[in-house]
């Protein structure tokens, strides 16, 4: 499981980063980061909330 | 986790997000949502925008939910809470939980005590018929100038409406301050818009549909389609005789919690700020802030984060993208600390003991995560900053 972010469209509103801080990061210009590109089991829950609460549709996970 | 059935009433924002936070804190046992909605669930935001400007198809709205997640039960309407018992009654039945989250919403409040006819926009439905029925309109009047009130009015002029806006203080003023209001009322006035300030208040006027508002002088404002956009009230009714203290909404605690296994969120919660007022915070941001907080306190009690709002709010109207962090109010004098307020991009900061407790940019490129970087937490919280 993998989690693909899309930082053109990323608009900084952070709630992925509330979300899953775990998984998220908002950069200096709160652009997001992935923490962990590939997703370790036990947060692949979690990476699937943060990505669905984006309100921009940039962050995908793919299985 | 002690609950093995969970039972959220109510089918929007605020049910999904505490449904999706119990997920992820690790709840194993059954969701029931109980939705009186006729269909899954939507976000509201864009109804007075892109919606009613036709912009967006009704399937972009949709709210994804995660079946595996939840039993959705659509039109269900809830009527009775039996808090000892631990039963929810409803149009379908009685439904037992062991814990309850409260998330029913408000409805649109509305200027005649029957309502009828009377036309406001809260969901879908309100949305759908509007659109339709502006499409035969050409002058539309829109009574109360708060958030909703002026972004239908913008959306009607960019329909290429005749749109009056009537309210008993000037528009947005209560809410966003004597500078940004007016700025704000500038650009409304530029794209055509008539702005009325009725401070003996307004009567609708007109049969079961109103057909205008009477002010307190005899003058009549004419339009074609009336739309109240006049505020909302929470949809507590159902829990008359539960026990729960709903006087001008569910009471909380700081945990969301109305009794140790019941929580509220959203439009229906109201809580005790740091000066001891109870208010509801009706907004999106809110819905999904406390929806996560209540959601984590009804699993893990007080070792739980109390409930401490961002205080984040936008709007779009008139070519005016304005985004805040901190409490609505007309109180202080903003610094500007970027930019022209007549000539946006501007970013507003208002500040006391050295410390920004409200920003405001508008047409501002700065980032919602940025602006919120802004407000430290504490700050926002503190209303003593306010008159």
């Amino acid at each position: 499981v993998r989690v693909s972010a899309d930082t053109a469209r990323c608009e900084g509103h952070g709630l992925c980063e509330e979300v899953a801080p775990a998984m998220y990061e908002l950069d200096d210009n709160a652009v997001v980061a992935v923490v962990h590109e590939k997703v370790p089991p036990e947060l692949e829950r979690l990476a699937e909330a943060g990505a669905r609460v984006c309100p921009v549709a940039a962050l995908k996970v793919v299985r | 986790v002690k609950f093995k059935r969970i039972v959220v009433v109510g089918g929007s924002i605020a049910a999904l997000t505490a449904v999706e936070t119990l997920r992820v804190e690790g709840f194993d046992g059954s969701i029931t949502v109980l939705s009186d909605e006729k269909g899954p669930p939507y976000t509201r935001v864009p109804l007075s925008k892109t919606v009613l400007a036709g912009l967006v198809s009704e399937d972009d709205v949709a709210l994804p939910t995660a079946s595996d997640l939840v039993d959705l039960r659509l039109q269900v309407r809830a009527h009775g809470l039996d808090v000892q018992r631990r039963v929810v009654h409803t149009s379908a039945g009685a439904v037992p939980f062991d814990g309850l989250v409260i998330a029913t919403g408000a409805r649109a409040r509305t200027m005649r005590r029957r309502p009828g006819g009377e036309r406001v926009l809260r969901d879908i439905e309100h949305s759908r018929s509007l659109r339709a029925d502006l499409a035969k309109a050409s002058s539309v009047l829109v009574v109360g100038g708060g958030f909703l009130g002026m972004e239908i009015a913008s959306t009607c002029c960019e329909l290429g409406k005749d749109v009056t806006i009537v309210d008993r203080e000037p528009p947005l003023e209560r809410l966003l301050g004597p500078l940004v209001g007016a700025r704000i009322r500038t650009a409304a006035r530029e794209s055509g818009v008539r702005i009325r300030v009725a401070e003996g208040g307004v009567e609708l006027v007109g049969g079961k549909t109103p057909s205008g508002a009477r002010l307190a002088d005899g003058e009549v404002l004419d339009a074609d389609i009336v739309v109240s956009a006049v505020g909302d009230l929470p949809n507590v009714e159902w829990l008359s005789g539960s026990g729960l203290d709903v006087e001008g909404g569910v009471r909380v605690d700081a945990w969301c919690r109305a009794r140790p296994n019941i929580v509220a969120a959203g439009d229906v919660a109201t809580q005790t700020g740091p000066d001891g007022s109870c208010r509801r915070t009706p907004s999106w941001t809110n819905a999904v802030e406390q929806a996560r907080a209540a959601a984590r306190a009804l699993l893990h009690a007080e070792k739980a984060t109390p409930y401490r709002p961002s205080h984040y709010y936008w709007t779009e109207q008139f070519g005016l993208d304005v985004k805040m962090v901190g409490r609505p109010g007309s109180d202080g004098t903003p610094a500007i600390s970027e930019g022209s307020v007549d000539r946006p991009p501007a970013l507003l900061e208002w500040r006391a003991s050295g410390t920004a407790y409200r920003v405001v940019a508008m047409n501002h490129g700065i980032r919602p995560a940025q602006l919120k970087r802004l407000v430290p937490a504490p700050a926002i919280g503190n209303f003593s900053n306010l008159p």
